[in-house]
């Protein structure tokens, strides 16, 4: 009953990234008739007229909203890109899809049928983790542009443990993976460091989604508020399911704790349900002050309509405003006229936007530098490159991590903000940035890795 | 040989089954050279659940109970899998015993020790859930599938342990489950990776022997004695019961071998993808053999691996289209909603009748020549516009009583 299917696998055969080892040899010699009517030239190789870009995002579920962005934000680049020119005189095409049931499937049918030369995308700490191997196997340069795990970006696996080799392993780096996002490390600095400079030593009580996610961001503020000097309180830690219809119980045993601020690391539908009943259980008149990691989205606010709380923290990897540059405002023009007259999204990039914006200019230059679409010389370019066109101000891929020393924006909530729908923005952003070598001082005594 | 083998293989009867499985297995062996990475895996994938959903309905369609839990197996034996390959095997020193062949051991003990974790699970669970019936069955277990599922999404072995003072606290590692790389092999001077994506030919000649060996041992069982009570278990318990059989027991049994066969299935599953997550210990997982044996046709034994090859293809098929794609559960509902409708027992029922069709056709051509077939195929059309029509008829009636026009 399979036979009728086999026919279609033979334009995926071959893998011209492999030393031809016997096997290969065989495999190719088998098919050799076939692909080489078809002009196959396997994995690396696409087409001859065109640059592939695969993307995987989550566009379906809790974080439909946030893959959209990124996808349209990708979208919109290599549009950019064809109109001025496309890369090395070729057209780019990009294919996303949904992380579906089986993210790794995905990866591999862009990567082995559909042909990718590079890819972005993965909306989820643990898809990228549990996808890394296939990821590596594949051989293909992969830029995460949406994923906080500091874990991927962390090569000491003396120091932290390798997480392949461990279940307590904190080191998952992988040679061929690449990130444009600030990630968990980056985002709970940001806030420690504003906390200590704005409230000093307080009682901090912590919300966050029940995974990984939810846990890591917790620990890292933790680390890095201790790093810092600051001797907090901390007075209560609940974690409601991903997803929960109802955080009330967990929003009351917080208020119980009375803390004087709450730490949270709800994103996208999660830290919409979080604030509208956050405001119903009157958290926010009873605290100074609410941080959040990654729920500073134009998606999140234009659900939230008024009831978003005025004057509470919330940060993200990109705001729209954030930026005063000439890449920032033809990003955001660009963005603009294509989505203008949509109604189902905001005609301005989500918090993933600049990061995946970045990754496809990234791309077009080290392609270019490399001259040709092969895996290897691309990400031996990609290594230590500068993304001039960053909407964010250029920012660097660090050589030994793979991590871009990308801010991260944190911003207050305000209904004065510039935004083009009914609802709240941030205001009074501030960006930062750390070091690999602060991040290493700051952590130290944490058993945390930097990831950066 | 043992006697009368060559009789046996060539009777008659028994002629198109040996020529179909060796037709079957020439292909199989075959396959990874003349497909491309992509397809060879995802073909590997396919046997994998084949033999999954084949010992799933070891309990369902030979024992009559349908098990809404069994992703639980792949769960013990994918962790106790991915435990060998990351902790186990290196504490052992496996590296330095055997050299270039370690992954290839590596490999076997992971095999051999998750298969025997979900033996020993479903010894527990099995007698437990056996106690019941029908509903009831499909109930415990799924409960306790789900109480699996949450303890390795929890974490709480790490959180025992840590109790005990070993470890830190972390065993199944949460929800970012376990991953590990599976590197590579020196064998008589062939060097290759055990599981590379790229050129998955290795992994899958394994799969392959683990598929051939696994479909060949659960053929023995349901066509032996032991298969034939199953069977009368199925069909009547009670009477099962008066002819003297303990059908607690052989259920319970049943349990063992079906959870044991689909723990193989989870290990080799676990290490083509090189990991394991809490999901796979979710209820959807354990959807998934159900749903390929209902596709496929539970009362034939080659029904549920007809099943895992319409679900895995149909999968990809749909993954080719992003349209189809968005909306893949409802394609795949409505393809599910089809068969169960249309097609008695699924489609291996329909590749029988099919089958037997062909035979038809053959002596209609031996007795009148191509008018005979001819004629055939018009009465085929023919009485399948007639079904047709039956059923459009019967649901205008229904609508008409329904909106109260008859």
């Amino acid at each position: 009953m399979s036979d009728e299917h086999k026919g279609h696998g033979v334009d995926s055969s071959g893998s011209a990234s492999t030393p031809l080892d016997r096997r290969g040899f065989l495999a190719a010699a088998s098919t050799g008739a076939t692909a080489a009517v078809a002009g196959c030239s396997g994995i690396g190789g696409g087409g001859g007229d065109t640059i592939k870009i695969g993307g995987v995002y989550l566009l379906s579920g809790v974080a439909q909203a946030l893959g959209t962005a990124s996808a349209n934000a990708a979208e919109v680049a290599v549009e950019q890109i064809n109109e001025e020119g496309g890369i090395m005189g070729q057209d780019v095409e990009i294919e996303v899809r949904d992380h579906g049931d089986n993210p790794q499937a995905q990866v591999r049918s862009l990567a082995q049928e559909y042909g990718a030369d590079v890819m972005i995308g993965i909306t989820s700490s643990g898809v990228t983790l549990a996808s890394a191997p296939t990821i590596e196997s594949l051989g293909i340069p992969f830029t995460i542009t949406d994923t906080g795990t500091p874990f991927i970006t962390e090569p000491d696996t003396e120091t932290y443990g390798n997480y392949y080799e461990s279940d307590s392993g904190k080191a998952a780096f992988t040679s061929n993976m690449f990130r444009t996002n600030a990630n968990t490390s980056h985002m709970t600095y940001g806030i420690a460091k504003f906390v200590q400079e704005e409230y000093g030593a307080m009682r901090v009580a912590n919300l966050g989604p029940n995974y990984a996610y939810g846990q890591q961001c917790w620990d890292y503020f933790k680390a890095y508020s201790e790093g810092l000097g600051v001797d907090h309180e901390y007075v209560a830690s609940e974690y409601p399911e991903l997803e929960a219809g109802d955080m009330t119980p967990q929003i009351n045993s917080v208020l119980d704790a009375d803390p004087d601020l709450v730490f949270t690391s709800f994103w996208a539908g999660d830290a919409t349900t979080f604030i509208s009943q956050a405001t119903e259980q009157g958290l926010f008149e009873q605290v100074e002050d609410v941080f959040d990691t990654i729920g500073a989205d134009p998606t999140v606010y234009k659900a939230l309509g008024d009831t978003t709380p005025e004057g509470i923290h919330m940060s993200g990897w990109y705001w729209p405003t954030a930026y005063d540059n000439e890449h920032n405002q033809a990003f955001l023009d660009a963005y603009r006229e294509e989505y203008q007259d949509d109604d189902t999204t905001p005609n301005i990039p989500g918090f993933t936007g600049g990061s995946t914006w970045a990754s496809i200019f990234m791309y077009k230059k080290a392609i270019e530098a490399a001259g040709s679409t092969n895996a290897d010389d691309i990400i031996s370019e990609l290594e230590g490159i500068t993304i001039d066109d960053d909407p964010r101000g250029p920012t660097t891929i660090q050589p030994d991590t793979h991590q871009a020393n990308a801010p991260t924006v944190l911003g207050e909530t305000s209904f004065d903000a510039d935004v083009p729908y009914d609802g709240a923005g941030l205001v009074d952003t501030r960006t930062y940035t750390l070091t690999r070598s602060e991040s290493k001082e700051l952590l130290d005594g944490s058993g945390l890795g930097p990831g950066i | 040989m043992s006697y009368g083998v060559r009789e046996r293989l060539f009777a008659p009867d028994n002629r198109t089954q040996v020529v179909g499985v060796s037709v079957a297995a020439v292909l199989l062996v075959v396959a990874p050279f003349v497909l491309g990475g992509f397809q060879t895996s995802l073909l590997a994938q396919t046997l994998i659940f084949a033999v999954f959903a084949t010992a799933f309905n070891l309990l369902y369609g030979y024992t009559g109970l349908l098990s809404f839990g069994h992703a639980m197996f792949v769960a013990a034996s994918g962790y106790t899998a991915a435990k060998v390959v990351q902790q186990l095997a290196p504490a052992l020193g496996i590296a330095d015993i055997f050299g270039g062949a370690e992954l290839l051991v590596v490999w076997l003990l992971a095999l051999v020790l998750g298969t025997v974790s979900a033996g020993v699970l479903a010894v527990f669970i099995g007698y437990l859930s056996v106690q019941l019936e029908e509903i009831y069955f499909a109930m415990i277990t799924l409960s306790f599938s789900m109480a699996i599922f949450v303890i390795v999404n929890q974490d709480i072995i790490g959180s025992v342990l840590e109790a005990v003072g070993i470890g830190g606290g972390t065993f199944t590692n949460g929800s970012d489950g376990l991953t590990f790389r599976m590197g590579e092999v020196n064998l008589f001077g062939l060097d290759f990776r055990l599981v590379n994506i790229a050129d998955p030919t290795a992994f899958y000649l394994l799969t392959l022997v683990v598929f051939g060996l696994a479909m060949y041992a659960l053929y023995r069982i349901v066509n032996s004695p032991f298969g034939t009570t199953c069977q009368a278990i199925r069909e009547n318990p009670e009477r099962a019961r008066a002819l003297g059989i303990d059908t607690t027991y052989h259920s319970w049994m049943t349990f063992i071998i079906s959870g044991a066969f689909s723990g193989m299935a989870g290990a080799m599953l676990v290490m083509l993808k090189t990991g394991i997550l809490p999901a796979d210990a979710f209820w959807t997982s354990s959807a998934t053999p159900v749903v390929m044996t209902v596709i496929g046709g539970p009362y034939a034994f080659f029904g549920p691996l007809a099943g895992a090859f319409t679900y895995e293809y149909l999968r990809w098929f749909i993954r080719q289209f992003p349209l189809l794609e968005e909306f893949w559960e409802f394609s795949f509902g409505f393809l599910l909603l089809i068969v169960v409708l249309f097609f008695d027992n699924g489609v291996y029922g329909r590749v029988s009748r099919f089958r037997a069709w062909l035979g038809e056709a053959q002596s209609r051509y031996r007795d009148d020549g191509i008018a005979g077939v001819v004629a055939l195929v018009q009465e085929t059309i023919a009485g399948a516009l007639r079904a047709a029509a039956e059923i459009v008829r019967g649901l205008a009636a229904a609508l008409r009583a329904r909106l109260g026009l008859a």
